[in-house]
């Protein structure tokens, strides 16, 4: 802006990022009315997205995801606790979602980000409440014994859409998750049946779960969180944009296109129905794109 | 069952605990190693530059099982309770997640390997280009699987010239454990566990400079030497390694 010198790419180049560090929301604005972002995306389009299960290989299960730069590792492990009175043939899910100083300038050692109790919390209400795993299918011994499923989530890289980014890691995690089969030990503990079975004291031992199985997942909760600003609404908003244009509205569905969540945590603009309607229409179809890139990646993942 | 203890922890992992039967004794003179490399070899590395985007630089390390992360970021501006220094700090911080070891840890601050990370770049870094100024090293091991803190060094230092930070030469780590009359290089876990010894150097290949060297266990005079040579000896290849990491990473970016 101003005094714009051409003298060669270089100097225009760096123009432009001047303006970009100073006039953020001008320069996004402009892109704005060209219906186009900065980093080439139309508004309504959402950045490459991959998954690749199996990422941690001491977990039951677990999961890579990755939402452009933004990068989501999730791991499941399988403990043993004994069940609640109230609850006695059923298990359990323990969400943690940590954001370690590696993955943005924002968070510090010792001064953990804002944000990740509220998107730990978010993560957690959205995969007990979507009914996606049956809790009693983690029941070991009524009343007895039952799975603690620990699910370990942490940010890589930060770049927006954390809590997308976080709930299609954790929803690949339980996807590729093997319940390992377990037997009685003498001291009435469970341990682990080891898979070539050479131990003669497992052999005994009814084992109490045969083999190791995986969970039966019913309608799986899927996100997309937009960003808006005035009249536009950005889908899958990276950091930058999230930093500058305040206002998100994250909309959780679940694969029969039922409404789990929606979730706008103020800012300074106020949707009209329209806006959250076109929201939701927008998560719907991203919801077919995720399916389909998890489907893809455990297809994949067979075949090796 | 019944017997089963109310105040126990409220969870436990179902893991063997009856271990198969250990790979070394003693009395071994002849026996192998867990993965069955030779001695004076090390795992095969694994470095890549970029891993994360929000940093000003980083860098990927894995080797074998071990698998680390490290973000760096700055110069930026000292804390604020910080004096005046004409020269630029260095703060390190290595954390652990809670799926590094095979059963679920805390996912805690290490501070020992913190203070010993600041301590074995510190040689290798200019700080004198940054005076004023605070460069943060920020470690994360994904995975834990032997030898964790020198593949750290390795990895940090490969972060910082992803960073654009000056530095003398890069800074290359190798482990020797002393098992029984044996050395073994690059030791996994669970050689560290039965280690007499160990011996680590943290050196700066080109310029054939030791920045780091820590001993601990009963060494003769004449082994020192011996795994002082081993390590030396692996640092260079290991810095050749880092070296094409960061050749291929620029002509990547040029093209």
């Amino acid at each position: 802006m101003g005094a714009q010198k051409n003298t060669g790419d270089w100097s225009s180049d760096m123009e432009i990022d001047a303006f970009r560090r100073l006039f953020p929301l001008r320069f996004y604005e402009r892109h704005l009315t060209e219906a186009i972002r900065p980093d080439a995306r139309p508004l309504k389009k959402c950045r490459d997205t991959s998954v690749a299960p199996g990422a941690v290989a001491t977990a039951d299960g677990s999961a890579l995801a990755k939402i452009g730069s933004t990068t989501m590792l999730a791991s499941i492990k399988m403990e043993v606790m004994t069940p609640s009175v109230d609850s006695p043939d059923e298990g359990n899910i323990a969400v943690e979602y940590y954001m370690p100083p590696i993955c943005s300038p924002i968070v510090r050692p010792g001064r953990p980000a804002e944000l990740a109790p509220v998107i730990a919390k978010q993560l957690s209400n959205t995969l007990l409440s979507s009914g996606m795993i049956d809790l009693k299918e983690l029941s070991i011994i009524s009343g007895k014994a039952a799975w603690m499923a620990y699910l370990d989530i942490y940010c890589l890289d930060a770049d927006g859409a954390l809590f997308d980014a976080a709930l299609l890691s954790a929803v690949a995690a339980f996807s590729h998750l093997n319940i390992p089969a377990v037997s009685l030990n003498d001291e009435g503990k469970l341990t682990i049946v080891s898979e070539e079975s050479n131990g003669e004291e497992n052999v005994e031992k009814e084992p109490v779960n045969r083999d190791r199985r995986k969970l039966t997942i019913s309608s799986i909760p899927l996100s997309l969180t937009c960003v808006l600003h005035k009249n536009y609404i950005l889908a899958d908003p990276t950091g930058e944009e999230e930093s500058i244009m305040e206002t998100s509205i994250t909309t959780v569905l679940n694969t029969s296109d039922q409404l789990i969540s929606l979730y706008k945590p103020g800012g300074p603009v106020l949707a009209s129905t329209a806006s959250i309607k076109e929201c939701v229409s927008l998560t719907r179809q991203r919801i077919k794109e995720l399916q389909d890139i998890l489907s893809d990646s455990f297809a994949s993942m067979d075949m090796n | 069952m019944a017997g089963k203890p109310n105040d126990a922890p409220a969870t436990y992992s179902p893991s063997l605990k009856n271990k198969k039967h250990p790979f070394y004794k003693n009395s071994d003179l002849d026996w192998v190693r867990p993965d069955g490399r030779g001695f004076h070899q090390c795992r095969p590395a694994f470095f890549r530059t970029g891993a994360v985007n929000a940093a000003s630089g980083s860098a990927y390390a894995e080797l074998g099982n071990t698998k680390v992360i490290v973000s760096v970021f700055g110069p930026r501006e000292s804390k604020k309770a910080m004096m005046y220094s004409d020269i630029g700090r260095l703060n390190c911080n290595v954390s652990y997640t809670t799926f590094a070891t095979s059963v679920r840890g805390q996912g805690s601050d290490h501070k020992e390997f913190s203070s010993m990370l600041h301590k074995a770049l510190e040689g290798a870094i200019r700080l004198e280009t940054f005076p004023k100024t605070t460069v943060d090293i920020f470690a994360l091991v994904l995975e834990s699987g032997g030898s964790d803190f020198p593949v750290l060094i390795s990895c940090a230092s490969l972060a910082l010239a992803d960073a654009g930070i000056m530095l003398h030469d890069l800074v290359a780590a190798v482990a020797v454990s002393s098992l029984g009359s044996n050395l073994v290089i690059d030791p996994v876990s669970e050689e560290e566990s039965y280690q007499d010894g160990s011996l680590l150097i943290t050196c700066m290949p080109s310029r054939y400079e030791v920045t780091q060297l820590t001993i601990t266990g009963e060494w003769s005079t004449s082994r020192i030497n011996e795994a002082m040579e081993l390590c030396l000896d692996a640092c260079t290849k290991l810095g050749k390694v880092m070296r094409s990491c960061l050749k291929e990473a620029a002509s990547t970016t040029t093209d």
